[in-house]
């Protein structure tokens, strides 16, 4: 089977769909955080990213970490160049632009 | 003090070859231009052959389908194609321009594989060096695996590259970059189980990439610093966009995370192109790049059926005997390729003199490589 990370953005949003938690096949390797959680630091390394990195506009990094369905929001800051988002009030994820050749980091 | 007539003459060499002080390297290719200061462009062909190869390409990469928020179809960011040393063709779209940095996903492999190349060069590890010997935190179980092994997406480990239509908490990738792993990806992934001897396995896999760049970042970092990329590639190449980020723990996201504008990737392909050389000093050592395009035993092993993988790139020849076809038979069957998530593609065709690239935000599998190269390779020369 394919295993280009080319799906990766459709898997994060098919598997939001098949229930949060679950792992179908249930043979290893298998981790623990749950789609929420992958879902909500995913968009927030990639708004950072997007925003602080590629110097795209907000509106055009929200709809670019967008993942479907859009469980995530964002709190940008644009003084200490920080982002935060988070999904269905449960979950939050948090990046930070470091510096100009290093760019943002998931923390 | 006023220069001399030899002061300007030495000043004129300089410029020549690109600023380089140092006596060309004889094992280094001779070239006339090195865009080391910006590229040269190429004046306009307005042939009428020419412009309709143009329109058919922009046809097929720029044309947008469906709503922004559809995210459907080709969604283009930007091409590029430089043909001997010189822009030929420029365009960006989808609201891109030439100063804003791209992400490349994956086309960070093929960049960790040069930062590697470049540690051997130096003498600081070789891809017989253990994993261990510059990550000497890792678990004694992973040490039998070899930089060389990473190179060749060989290492055994049991790591899974996204699966479809399985979950997310089934793949390595996702727990690495947004899971456990995220704080210190090279511990999470050298703790995976040894699934096969290494060396012997392909598996492409973001885990193998992004170890491998931080086994140089144990190589290099701690007599150079966080900016050793930059002192040793970057800045060499006049890539001043460039920005690759790291983890929690200092090293390099080497298998996903690097950013450029569309001209500084144009320079990464020039210089794979030129045997990793840049004016006339050799980068990577010789046959490094030869041996980035050749299949290896381990792919052969298990290849892989949508794609054809040397060493952190991806080649255009078949693997008859494992019933792998050309992956892209509309182009010469040297062009190689960094290809990255949603549509990043620095191909070289050094047969053509050509390095292409493409920069997208494709969110389907609708691009198609060989007939994007198919059109591109008519606008070229």
């Amino acid at each position: 089977m394919s295993i280009k990370p080319a799906r990766l953005g459709r898997l994060l949003a098919a598997t939001l769909l098949t229930g949060c938690g679950a792992n179908p096949s249930g043979t290893p390797p298998s981790y623990s955080d749950n789609d929420l959680v992958l879902v909500t630091r995913f968009a927030a390394k990639t708004m950072c990213s997007c925003v602080f990195v590629m110097l795209q506009t907000d509106a055009y990094c929200a709809l670019y970490a967008k993942q479907a369905p859009a469980v995530a929001t964002f709190r940008v800051d644009k003084t200490k160049k920080t982002v935060a988002a988070s999904a269905l009030f449960l979950w939050s994820g948090r990046a930070h632009f470091v510096n100009a050749q290093e760019g943002c980091v998931l923390e | 003090m006023t220069p001399g007539p030899g002061r300007a003459l030495s000043l004129a060499v300089l410029l020549l070859v690109g600023g380089s002080s140092r006596a060309a390297d004889p094992s280094c290719p001779v070239v006339a231009l090195w865009p080391t200061q910006g590229w040269l462009i190429e004046a306009n062909d307005t042939g009428a052959a020419h412009l309709a190869a143009v329109a058919a390409l922009e046809s097929y990469a720029f044309t947008l389908t469906g709503k922004e928020e559809a995210r459907v179809g080709i969604r283009t960011d930007a091409v590029l194609i430089v043909h001997q040393g010189k822009i030929i063709y420029e365009k960006y779209g989808h609201g891109w321009n030439g100063l804003q940095r791209h992400e490349g996903w994956s086309v960070a492999k093929s960049v960790s594989a040069t930062l590697l190349g470049i540690a051997v060069q130096r003498g600081a590890m070789t891809l017989e060096d253990s994993i261990c010997k510059s990550l000497p935190s890792l678990p004694a179980k992973s040490c039998g695996v070899k930089v060389g092994h990473l190179r060749e997406f060989a290492s055994g480990f049991d790591f899974s590259e996204v699966y479809e239509n399985r979950g997310n908490q089934a793949s390595s990738t996702i727990a690495m970059l947004y899971g456990e792993g995220h704080a210190d990806m090279a511990g999470f992934v050298a703790n995976h189980t040894l699934s096969h001897p290494p060396g012997t396995w392909f598996n492409y896999s973001s885990g193998d990439a992004t170890l491998l760049a931080a086994t140089v970042d144990g190589a290099l970092l701690p007599s150079l610093g966080k900016g050793y990329p930059w002192t040793l590639l970057f800045n060499p190449l006049g890539m001043t966009s460039a920005v690759f980020e790291r983890d929690l723990e200092s090293h390099l996201v080497g298998g996903a995370y690097f950013y450029a504008t569309a001209r500084d990737y144009a320079k990464l392909g020039y210089l794979w192109r030129h045997d990793g050389c840049w004016t006339g000093q050799r980068l990577l050592p010789s046959g490094y790049m030869r041996d980035s395009v050749q299949v290896t035993d381990a792919y052969r092993a298990n290849p892989e059926s949508d794609g054809v993988q040397g060493r952190q790139f991806w080649i255009n020849v078949a693997v008859a005997d494992r019933q792998i076809k050309q992956p892209w038979p509309d182009a010469p069957a040297d062009a190689f390729s960094a290809i990255g998530h949603w549509g990043q593609y620095v191909t070289v065709i050094p047969s053509r003199d050509l390095i292409i690239v493409r920069l997208g935000d494709d969110r389907d599998d609708t691009f198609d490589l060989n007939r994007f190269l198919k059109l591109a390779l008519a606008v070229s020369p």
